[in-house]
């Protein structure tokens, strides 16, 4: 047992090897960050001239918040989040539970059905979802943008496999306390689960904040649309391209998710690690 | 929302009360997808031209819908088509006619060119950008946001390399000429300042399309059923723009990036840029020097694709929908109106009588820049548009980009190019 795990464990030249690859890996993945970083804070002629002592700036970030209803586009974006989140950890729950935990007829062909709906790739579905959200008659709202996404494939089958590492001794032992099935999904499945929920609830939350041609498409109105369909106002190659502002418009947009993965580092990467999702 | 329904409910309510008043006055929603994200000076004057027709206009409801850039708008177009809710009327690439006319999805303007008024207002639009509006004898889009390639070049940097400074190169000749001047090395041999930029990336085809025509041949027939990437004119004109970086290096090699070009001239990287007018407002708010506008040179003659962006009326759309568009599009196409436009965006307007306008022409003499783009007009040819076109468009794109990279020789890449454009267009000549 020891002598397999030290093998895993990269000693001299390897463990060189590896630190050099994992630095360089980390700073290919910073740079354009800090391109960013440091074209949004410099007057326009620095934006591709690096000298130590430019001076600093606001100005861009001025600039990009008034070039568009931005403050609209946020708290759009923020609504769509999080309804989305909440509905797809309601449905994705009760149908994990089912899946985890009772035999029913036809749950293999229903859950076959779900794992193809992993395989589709949801832009293929754009023309489908637009005419069925116009016959709803829901287009351009903050719901018809989320709605196709809210019953979440991946979602059930990652806490479905959650679910089915829970020891039956845990819930057998509910029951006979006295509780129902929903109970003991409540109080056994759920707190178990947690570090599955936190890591899913990121992917979804980062794929959702991110998300930019099904938004585009199905919304016409400031009233509904997100940041991303925002941030296309700076694309206008007709007109030039002001990296400044641009840069200072993605670190606007981006911020608030990146704020909140540093404040929350550890718990996503333990979750990630717990939950088997890379 | 809740406004809009108020505003319906009130609707009913008086046409339940005086129906026949109601049904003479009753309300024509026309939406309007215009390319661009909210935001932004173009946003105003776009939502402007909406207010003021909507008073001129009372029963019509014109309702502008951002669609974000060209491609995102056609896409959002294309979709609201196949689910069978499009726009009423939409400003789009020119070059997506074939595009829209294979998908049935607009109608063409001659059945609503009705009196000898119409038909004059139709006359009125410079031939140049009808070329990419008209296909099989009818007029399918009407042009609004058009613009030419133009060459830009550096004042400042003319007189450094001791050229006359008011004399832009008028030949391929002299464009080498020049650019081997304002060419310079460091003592290192590395290029400080390049002579001449041309870009590159993303629609590489379409700058190119003036070398072409420069050369002698557009790039595809009036039908659209037709490319001529592998003439010799064409694989001439690809061979001068390889030969400006690989040969006489007074060009940055391989593919220069299209929306930092601007920038490039701005921080003297370069001493002449080709690129769109389109940038004109760009360039004199941004180049702290004298720049000067100027038609790109001739080659066999002169020459310049036309872009930008078409007006369509969408098929699936009541006749009194189609009218109000229709009339819309008269209305924001009036010289008066076209002047303001192009001196607001920096299109090229697009009726002789707009450069007729008072306000046009005093904008011209203080700015004669802005005249450019006109004269060359005369020589200005259809942007390349075929069936298919993305596809057709993509196999020169790549063409071009494997000559000017180097991983092909023009004549080698050039018959590539042609080989898949023949496989995509046979289908389209029945």
């Amino acid at each position: 047992m020891s002598a397999s795990a030290t093998v895993h464990e990269p000693r001299g030249a390897g463990r060189a090897l590896e630190s050099v690859a994992a630095w360089t890996l980390g700073v290919l993945w910073i740079l354009p960050l800090a391109y960013a970083v440091w074209t949004a804070f410099h007057p326009a002629e620095f934006s591709t001239r690096f000298v130590p002592g430019a001076p600093l700036t606001l100005d861009n970030f001025v600039k990009a918040w008034n070039a568009a209803p931005f403050a609209r586009y946020f708290v759009n974006t923020v609504v769509l989040v999080t309804t989305i989140l909440a509905a797809q950890l309601v449905l994705v729950t009760l149908a994990a539970y089912a899946f985890a935990r009772y035999r029913f007829p036809g749950d293999d062909v229903a859950f076959a059905l779900v794992l193809v709906q992993l395989m589709i790739m949801p832009d293929v579905l754009i023309v489908e979802n637009y005419r069925t959200m116009t016959v709803l008659g829901i287009k351009d709202t903050i719901l018809s943008i989320g709605l196709p996404y809210m019953a979440s494939a991946f979602g059930i089958f990652l806490l479905r496999q959650t679910f089915k590492t829970v020891p039956r001794e845990l819930d057998e032992a509910a029951r006979v306390e006295g509780c129902s099935s929903l109970q003991t999904l409540w109080k056994v499945y759920v707190p178990l689960a947690k570090p599955t929920y936190v890591a899913y609830a990121l992917v979804s939350v980062s794929y959702h904040w991110n998300n930019f041609l099904w938004p585009l498409i199905i919304t016409e109105s400031v009233e509904s649309r997100p940041v991303t369909v925002g941030l296309q106002v700076f694309a206008s190659t007709d007109q030039g391209i002001d990296w400044s502002i641009i840069t200072a418009a993605t670190l606007l947009t981006t911020g608030p998710l990146l704020v909140a993965f540093l404040l929350f580092q550890r718990q996503f990467v333990q979750s990630f690690m717990r939950a088997g999702i890379k | 929302m809740l406004s809009r329904r108020l505003r319906q409910l009130a609707a009913a309510a008086a046409a339940a009360a005086v129906p026949v008043l109601a049904a003479a006055q009753a309300t024509v929603e026309v939406p309007f997808f215009y390319p661009i994200a909210v935001g932004g000076p173009i946003t105003k004057i776009i939502d402007g031209f909406a207010a003021d027709f909507e008073k001129e206009n009372p029963g019509v409801k014109l309702k502008p819908i951002y669609t974000g850039s060209y491609q995102d708008s056609i896409a959002k177009a294309l979709t609201s088509v196949k689910s069978g809710d499009p726009p009423v009327t939409s400003i789009l690439l020119s070059t997506d006619m074939y595009t829209l006319i294979d998908e049935d999805a607009i109608v063409p303007f001659d059945d609503l060119v009705k009196t000898p008024e119409d038909k004059a207002w139709l006359a009125g639009f410079y031939p140049g950008f009808m070329e990419n509006s008209r296909t099989g004898g009818k007029t399918w889009g009407i042009p609004f946001q058009r613009s030419t390639v133009v060459l830009y070049w550096n004042k400042e940097m003319f007189k450094e390399a001791g050229l006359d400074p008011n004399r832009p190169p008028a030949t391929w000749q002299e464009q080498l000429d020049y650019a081997q001047k304002l060419t310079r090395r460091d003592a290192s041999g590395k290029v400080t300042q390049w002579g001449l930029q041309i870009p590159s990336s993303g629609f590489p085809y379409w700058l190119f399309q003036g070398l072409a025509i420069q050369n002698g041949v557009n790039l595809m027939n009036a039908a659209g059923t037709e490319t001529y990437y592998d003439r010799p004119e064409v694989i001439g004109a690809l061979q001068y723009w390889v030969d400006l970086a690989r040969k006489h290096r007074v060009h940055p090699e391989g593919i220069v990036e299209w929306g930092t070009t601007p920038k490039d001239f701005f921080e003297r990287k370069m001493a002449m840029m080709w690129t769109t007018t389109g940038n004109l407002t760009n360039v004199k708010n941004n180049a702290k020097f004298d720049f000067g506008v100027a038609m790109l040179p001739a080659g066999k003659q002169r020459g310049s694709p036309t872009g930008g962006g078409n007006f369509y009326i969408f098929k699936k759309s009541t006749p009194a929908q189609r009218e109000a568009a229709f009339k819309f599009i008269k209305w924001v196409t009036q010289p008066a109106r076209a002047a303001q436009w192009s001196i607001d965006t920096g299109y090229v307007a697009v009726s002789q009588a707009a450069y007729d306008t008072p306000a046009m022409k005093k904008y011209v003499s203080e700015f004669p820049a802005a005249a450019v783009a006109r004269d060359q007009l005369p020589y200005a040819k259809a942007e390349l548009s075929t069936h298919d076109n993305q596809r057709v468009t993509k196999a020169l794109n790549d063409g071009l980009q494997a000559a000017l990279t180097g991983t092909k020789t023009p004549e080698a890449a050039m018959r590539d190019a042609q080989r898949e454009a023949e496989r995509l267009l046979r289908a389209h000549r029945r």
